[in-house]
């Protein structure tokens, strides 16, 4: 006797994937033919196919390659900041975290505010006159960088994410670092290693699987970042600050250009497609 | 010794990561007057008046419309998408149906930037009157909560015993009185979770707020930037400050008091995606 019949079990499905395929399915469709148009927001209901153009037109766009280059940078960078920082807080703090557990709340605060937030609040912290930092390295060090500006704004952007982000990574860790067994710790320890070579051949080792999804998560959420780089520097920073999602933002809604807005956000749906396949295909090879 | 350079590296890890919070919190407790000769961390003379001002003054930027909205949009994109995920997890856990198609596809969603579908769902929202309305909001956000929501309730709904379900087949009951009756009370619990993770999370949302709504309908994270349009006289610190203070404050307070369900429910997310 089946718990629960294939029709049922259809059944239940039924309303998560029309949902979902009302308002993903079909603007993935939209997109697709879109793409392939001539329109404009006057001829919005009437697109007229007109062949590859918008597609040829966003891979010949210097932009565009910018912003997907700024993308990959910045996620691979901000991802691999947070792994390391967070690696070593989960590690270090430990044995102070499983004592008091109520410590885990203040690190994970940043967790809890809105990216878009955190980047206004920067806007101030950042300010040449009313925030505290530029304030206090003018009073130390007689001098402070724009922050902002066209040389410095990636560096600023990537610290930013990373100090938000940092506390996921670590908070993924100490999991995976809190499971792995005290006997099998104890037993190494017994035979002579340091705490060292604990954390080099016991632990790491152990919590590989987690370092690979976490570097793989903040990668992702790195290259497709939004939210604080616009409310911090809109594209600004003489347009050094575009990640591919402000990229497809502005071309729809500052220079609605439909068709190209639409292309290259096909481009990106095929590149993280790619990317995903790649990683599910690493993650079944793991169990299997 | 060691215990101690632990805690020094704690308070650097917590000072630095919520340094931004911080100068907020202090920004907006300091006057007009003494913002603009001291914008170091300390005070002199603290002052609710930025407070009192944001939420006195609305008859430019009327912040309780923005709490409002957030609420009202985040509460339809939690609510719904749990409405959604909590038979489609039943289905999932129990039978054979869902597992090879929907699992994986909905999974990968949390990886997929959804500025690809942002066009598209703009234009389909312009059909259907949908643009500048917290149902038109709510809606998007359930998406955004979806994937995540179906993997915890799945998760749960599999730590369940079969047993359990099987003794009230037994005793007559059918598939839909088993997952309502027996199987949702036990996982309250984790229907709570849910819940309180992606009331965050659709709080936080920026980009399709941005997108579309322009005014009835403005989230608090975009109605936030409004009060950094330069008035005149330059950005008006202080008050942009409570207003942040304000906006940030339901979920960093939720998240606060739940952080031990949170935290479970993140890596639970993570690790089987």
């Amino acid at each position: 006797m089946a718990l629960v019949t294939r029709a049922e079990g259809r059944m239940y499905l039924t309303p998560l994937v029309g949902f979902l395929l009302l308002f993903l399915g079909f603007p993935a469709i939209v997109n697709l033919i879109y793409s392939v148009s001539t329109v404009t927001f006057e001829t919005l209901r009437s697109p007229v196919l007109s062949g590859f153009g918008n597609y040829v037109a966003v891979l010949n766009d210097r932009e565009f390659w910018g912003s997907a280059w700024f993308s990959l940078r910045f996620g691979l960078l901000t991802a691999l900041a947070e792994c390391l920082i967070g690696l070593f807080l989960a590690i270090f703090l430990a044995p102070l975290l499983s004592k008091r557990p109520v410590l885990m709340a203040p690190l994970m605060l940043p967790l809890m505010v809105a990216p878009a937030m955190v980047g206004l609040m920067y806007r101030l912290v950042l300010h040449e006159f009313a925030g505290p930092v530029p304030y206090y390295l003018f009073e130390w060090f007689g001098d402070s960088p724009a922050f902002l500006d066209i040389n410095n704004a990636f560096r600023t952007l990537v610290v930013v994410e990373t100090l938000q982000w940092t506390p996921f990574a670590f908070l993924l860790f100490y999991m995976a670092y809190s499971a792995i067994p005290l006997d099998v710790r104890e037993a190494s320890s017994l035979d002579g290693a340091s705490p060292l070579e604990i954390v080099r051949w016991i632990d790491l080792p152990l919590m590989k699987p987690t370092l690979v999804i976490a570097f793989f998560i903040r990668f992702i959420d790195g290259f497709r970042v939004f939210d604080n780089v616009y409310a911090l520097t809109g594209s600004g920073a003489g347009g050094s600050t575009t990640s591919l999602s402000i990229y497809i933002y502005q071309a729809f809604f500052k220079e609605g250009a439909i068709g190209k807005a639409v292309a290259a956000s096909v481009v990106l749906f095929l590149a993280s497609f790619i990317v995903l396949h790649g990683l599910n295909r690493l993650a079944g090879r793991r169990k299997g | 010794m060691v215990r101690a350079l632990r805690w020094i590296v704690f308070a650097i890890a917590v000072l630095a990561m919520n340094f931004p919070i911080i100068v907020t919190l202090i920004t907006s407790l300091k006057s007009q007057r003494e913002l603009s000769t001291n914008p170091g961390l300390w005070i002199s003379q603290p002052t609710l008046d930025n407070y009192l001002e944001v939420l006195t003054q609305t008859s430019r930027f009327n912040i309780y419309a923005y709490l409002l909205n957030s609420t009202v949009a985040a509460l339809i994109g939690t609510g719904l998408a749990i409405v959604l995920a909590f038979p489609a997890a039943y289905a999932i856990a129990r039978s054979e149906s869902g597992k090879r198609l929907v699992l994986p596809i909905v999974i990968n969603l949390r990886a997929v930037p959804l500025i690809i579908f942002a066009i598209p769902l703009y234009m389909m929202y312009q059909w259907l009157g949908l643009l500048d309305t917290r149902i038109g909001l709510g809606l998007i956000l359930t998406i955004v909560n979806a994937p995540l929501a179906l993997v915890i309730l799945v998760n749960a709904i599999s730590d369940v015993p079969v047993e359990l379900d099987e003794a009230a087949k037994v005793d007559g009951a059918n598939s839909l009185q088993v997952m309502m009756m027996i199987v949702r009370p036990v996982i309250r619990p984790a229907l709570v979770t849910t819940f309180i993770f992606g009331f965050i999370t659709a709080w936080n949302e920026f980009l399709f707020g941005l997108m579309l709504t322009t005014s009835r309908a403005v989230p608090m994270t975009v109605g936030a930037s409004f009060f950094f349009a330069a008035s005149g006289g330059g950005v008006k610190w202080g008050t942009a400050s409570a207003v942040m203070m304000l906006g940030a404050l339901p979920p960093a307070l939720l998240g606060l008091v739940m952080y031990r369900q949170i935290s479970g429910s993140m890596t639970a997310g993570a690790v089987k995606g």
